[in-house]
């Protein structure tokens, strides 16, 4: 019954999104702008930078960490050893598009209900909190996940036709792959939660977004603490950092329905 | 057999008493108009009967749940038509349905969206977008999304409100439709024409449970009940022959019209035309005096405000 339930949540949620232009271009572009971007600037760092970044000690830490990581780049000279590190970050960076998605979609999920007046009528049908929750964070994670994906083709695919390829072997890791397929969506799932459960406790699409921010700071730390050096993030750490997001995933569904008064909505939002 | 049962229903927001020690028995296959001014606790009652608001004191059971305890099992069998219709307005009508439709794994949601947008009279618009719709489409469409899983009982929340008159019409005629099916309908409304077109007994509500009767005896409890004598023409012989007459408890002139109160109506009646015509009056015609549930309505909230004051 609750596999009914949220699928019937997703397929409304998905032709909702999808005949919204708006929602739409979001969920399609955001993702490559952000891949534009990554690439614009590693593109630029190592064209016209390179040799200062070199110099300074935070990206000579940082380079020493990536070595001992993966020892193969220490054969490479300078400017390619500065280019992999670079690219090394991108998988973090990826990060961003599911919770930029989550705040520009999934903060409207439930205030748009309460000021339609649909979420009344939702909530006489037999449908239960959390399986509306989880129903409505899935239909935006869902498409921001599967964008995400795209967009780490994408960029492989452009940083073979700027003709880095032959890096790719030092930048396509088991952590690229773990923080791909487990990081990436513990982190979507949780900002979309993060997003639907700030929607439901808010008054407005405002007070949702702000929910949402919280996650992206440390996702920006992630890929700050690795630059700098201070943490290289192996395979088993990403494992315990995507475990540990899903728990926190998992946690927040929970407090989400506890924190989902039915009554005030019914009583509030007329 | 009882549907809906409320024992000391009651209800407050802090320390204001929305709804207070309501206790009332509705059969299956009622239509039950739920009347009261704005701000007496008709929605409330309403969404306290759907499990959608738990009562503060005292329960109710609604098609066998306890409607504070067995919610789910609760909006299994019950349908409900909230004040605003709450529909998605980017879906289509069809869309709309099915969504709804999809949360009861006990019917076929295809055959009973079909079915519905049909008795709506929307099958031919059943895939416009509902933003589309006028608010009467909007309204049938959401009542058909009530009855679409098929419910026990049927809450309407003043359905009519709002509307214009020909929509208001065509919802009246769909909940006459649900009458005669058989259908257990709750019907909140001021719209006291309306309760009394469509209801077979009225409770009325202004916090606490002030009267629950059919139009019928409600009106016999506070109105004696008169008879209208049309004639052609009223005279003093008449006038003289009718007050002698030991039944007649009270006699009225209206232009050429007489209004009396009798001992038993029914078999003094004839008693009465037959004193008229001998006196020489020329009767057109003899009627009961209606008296509307209007002034039923307002004679009930007038006392119970004076009680409060």
């Amino acid at each position: 019954m609750s596999r009914r339930h949220i699928r019937n949540i997703l397929v409304k949620e998905w032709v909702l999104l999808f005949t919204d232009l708006n929602s739409a271009l979001i969920v399609t572009l955001v993702p490559l702008l952000i891949v534009g971007q990554g690439i614009v600037y590693i593109w630029l760092a190592s064209n016209f930078a390179g040799e200062s970044m070199l110099s300074t000690q935070v990206f000579q830490t940082a380079l020493q960490k990536l070595v001992e990581a993966i020892p193969g780049v220490a054969q490479l000279p300078g400017e390619e050893q500065l280019l992999v590190l670079l690219l090394s970050q991108f998988n973090f960076f990826l990060l961003l598009i599911p919770t930029m998605i989550a705040i520009s979609v999934a903060t409207f999920s439930i205030v748009d209900e309460k000021l339609s007046g649909s979420l009344e009528a939702l909530l006489a049908t037999p449908v239960k909190t959390w399986e509306l929750l989880l129903g409505k964070a899935l239909a935006g994670a869902i498409p921001a996940l599967v964008m995400t994906w795209i967009s780490a083709g994408v960029f492989l695919l452009v940083v073979s036709w700027l003709g880095w390829g032959d890096l790719i072997g030092y930048v396509v890791t088991a952590g690229w792959f773990l923080t791909l397929f487990l990081l990436t969506p513990a982190v979507a799932i949780l900002s979309f939660m993060l997003g639907v459960t700030g929607s439901s406790r808010a008054k407005d699409a405002r007070g949702a977004q702000n929910t949402v921010l919280v996650i992206i700071l440390p996702v920006l730390a992630l890929i700050g603490m690795q630059i700098t050096g201070i943490v290289w993030f192996t395979p088993s750490l990403i494992l315990v950092v995507g475990l540990m997001v899903g728990i926190a995933a998992f946690i927040t569904l929970r407090a989400a329905v506890r924190l989902f008064r039915r009554e005030s909505i019914v009583v509030q939002w007329r | 057999m009882a549907i809906i049962e409320t024992f000391g229903l009651s209800r407050h927001f802090g320390k204001t008493a929305a709804v207070e020690d309501l206790t009332l028995v509705v059969q299956a296959g009622e239509v039950l108009g739920f009347l009261g001014p704005n701000g007496a606790g008709k929605t409330t009652t309403i969404r306290m009967l759907a499990g959608m608001m738990a009562p503060t004191k005292g329960y109710a059971i609604v098609v066998g749940h306890r409607t504070d305890r067995d919610v789910e099992q609760l909006h299994e069998v019950v349908g409900m038509l909230t004040q605003t219709p709450g529909l998605y307005d980017r879906l289509s009508a069809r869309r709309n349905l099915e969504y709804f439709a999809g949360f009861y794994p006990s019917i076929e949601s295809h055959s009973q969206v079909e079915k519905y947008l049909k008795i709506m009279g929307l099958w031919e618009r059943r895939d416009s977008k509902v933003g589309t719709f006028s608010k009467g489409m909007k309204q049938r469409l959401a009542l058909a999304r009530a009855l679409v899983h098929e419910p026990q009982v049927l809450f309407l929340d003043e359905p009519t409100a709002g509307l214009d008159p020909e929509a208001a019409g065509e919802v009246r005629q769909l909940i006459r439709s649900l009458r005669e099916e058989g259908r257990t309908v709750f019907l909140s409304t001021h719209n006291l024409t309306e309760a009394e077109m469509l209801c077979s007994r009225v409770a009325v509500i202004h916090t606490k449970l002030l009267a629950l009767d059919t139009p019928e005896q409600l009106r016999r409890r506070f109105f004696r009940r008169q008879i209208i004598v049309q004639l052609e023409a009223l005279d003093a012989k008449v006038m003289e022959a009718v007050k002698k007459l030991t039944f007649v408890q009270e006699v009225r002139e209206e232009g050429s019209q007489l209004i009396l109160g009798l001992t038993d109506l029914e078999r003094n009646r004839p008693e009465l035309v037959k004193a008229i015509v001998e006196a020489g009056g020329r009767v057109i015609g003899v009627s009961e005096k209606q008296y509307p549930l209007e002034d039923v309505y307002l004679r009930l909230i007038r006392e119970e405000n004076q009680n409060e004051s």
